[in-house]
């Protein structure tokens, strides 16, 4: 086993180094990238404190800025068709250093994340994700998976292939839901507009919920105002301000940015989560899985009963 | 059965973002890494999460199936590795994580087959916060 093992080592350097091409190939070296956004007056500012009392002022602020929005045609709509997938790991926001969340929190959800990083640090972790639901926005701005956002004048859908999850934003010129017909969604109620090539979204009527598994959570009073833009040609920039007044004791100004994907043939393919899960929570509330041979082990060839077969004969 | 800390210090790519994505890591050791060499029985190219399962000595030295976790089929496309790359029956070498409560599973790092090839199923580090001391 000794050869076999320096063999390994050998063969994994190499491996590494022909699967870096590729990966490298898909978009421009972070410096470049870096730098490209630090010329950018917008992305300086992001992080800046704001006098905005809540995410609709700032919405209804860029758009007064842009002039109510320009009009979106299919001849200015711009290009981001392709393949894409987010960059920056799981942190919402990914200039965090070390395990502490960039966020200033209310008392309360500071209690409470670190009350979650205490049982982390026990191994007693659990994600909603494993029993199969939604991430839902904004934890939707972090998931990794692939991307595609699809552009009409009057629509945008943002498409994550994770649990086929669709953003719809309506930029045809209408309104939110009316408050006494919303309800907590898990993409919330997006509206947005068109300023020049940057896509502007407000969203409203989110479930409470956690930003991830090792980041706080967050109240249904969330919302968020997005700036969408395509920095370069394999790079989608997202400047996310999130607003939560039972949570944050001020905005949470974040950026992602969204890389090119160009392995051949791949697709975004719809699929569910329960086709293959032996995720299950445990008494400790950790999470373990049941394996093959074991009692209540799923078979992703016969995920369930099919609801049309018969009944099981005593 | 032996531990081959290189095979996982050695890589340091960025695809280890796409991984985890649907559970918590807290069931594996990455503070380990086993070889275990057999027979494929099956490789469920599957979402959320592909699982090579092998059959090889246990723990106990008795045959016995291990399952190995990886992620699904997009982003092991990005990486190269393919559904037609393990078949019944081929033989396999694999290098994983263990599990923390000793049963006969892990997280899947990479995988030699029958005619050589080492393929790399998993890079980089372990997310943030898991223990890999000791």
């Amino acid at each position: 086993m000794r050869s076999l093992g320096g063999g390994l080592r050998v063969g994994a350097a190499v491996m590494t180094l022909l699967i870096a091409a590729p990966v490298l190939a898909q978009g421009p070296p972070a410096e470049a990238a870096a730098a490209h956004l630090t010329r950018d007056r917008y992305a300086q500012g992001w992080k800046a404190d704001r006098a905005y009392r809540t995410a609709w002022d700032e919405y209804q602020a860029m758009k007064a800025s842009a002039r109510g929005g320009a009009k979106m045609t299919w001849a200015r709509l711009p290009d981001w068709t392709g393949l894409w997938t987010h960059e920056n790991g799981f942190a919402v926001d990914p200039d965090q250093q070390g395990r502490t969340p960039t966020a200033e929190l209310t008392p309360e959800y500071q209690k409470r994340f670190d009350e979650k990083m205490a049982r982390v640090a026990r191994g007693d972790e659990w994600d909603p994700l494993s029993a199969c639901l939604p991430a839902g926005h904004p934890r939707w701005l972090v998931e990794p998976f692939l991307r595609e956002f699809i552009l009409r004048p009057e629509e945008a859908w943002l498409v994550t292939e994770q649990n086929a999850e669709i953003r719809r934003v309506y930029t045809d010129g209408r309104g939110h839901v009316p408050e006494d017909e919303a309800y907590p969604l898990w993409e919330g109620d997006s509206i947005g507009f068109w300023d020049g090539d940057t896509l502007v979204i407000h969203t409203n009527h989110l479930k409470a919920g956690s930003y991830q598994r090792q980041q706080p959570d967050h109240s249904d009073q969330v919302e968020t105002v997005e700036r969408w833009r395509r920095v370069g040609p394999d790079r989608i920039e997202a400047l996310v301000a999130i607003y939560d007044p039972v949570a944050l004791r001020k905005p949470w100004r974040v950026r992602h940015t969204y890389g090119r994907v160009t392995t051949p043939n791949l697709r975004i393919n719809h699929w569910s989560c329960e086709e293959n899960n032996n995720v299950v929570q445990t008494p400790e509330g950790s999470s373990n899985f049941i394996l093959p041979g074991e009692k209540g082990y799923k078979d992703p060839d016969k995920p369930g009963p099919s609801p049309s077969a018969p009944a099981a004969q005593p | 059965m032996r531990k081959l800390p290189a095979a996982a210090a050695l890589a340091a790519l960025a695809l280890a973002g796409s991984a985890l994505a649907h559970h918590s890591f807290a069931m594996f050791d990455p503070s380990r890494t086993i070889t275990v060499s057999g027979t494929v029985k099956e490789f469920q190219y599957t979402n959320p999460h592909s699982w090579l399962i092998v059959v090889a000595p246990g723990p106990d030295g008795k045959a016995a199936e291990w399952a190995f976790e990886s992620e699904g089929p997009s982003t092991l496309l990005r990486n190269g590795v393919k559904r037609s790359m393990f078949a019944p029956g081929d033989k396999v070498t694999v290098q994983a994580w263990p599990m923390r409560d000793g049963r006969p599973a892990g997280a899947l790092l990479s995988a030699t087959r029958a005619n050589g090839q080492l393929v790399h199923f998993r890079q980089g580090p372990p997310p943030p916060g898991v223990a890999t001391g000791g």
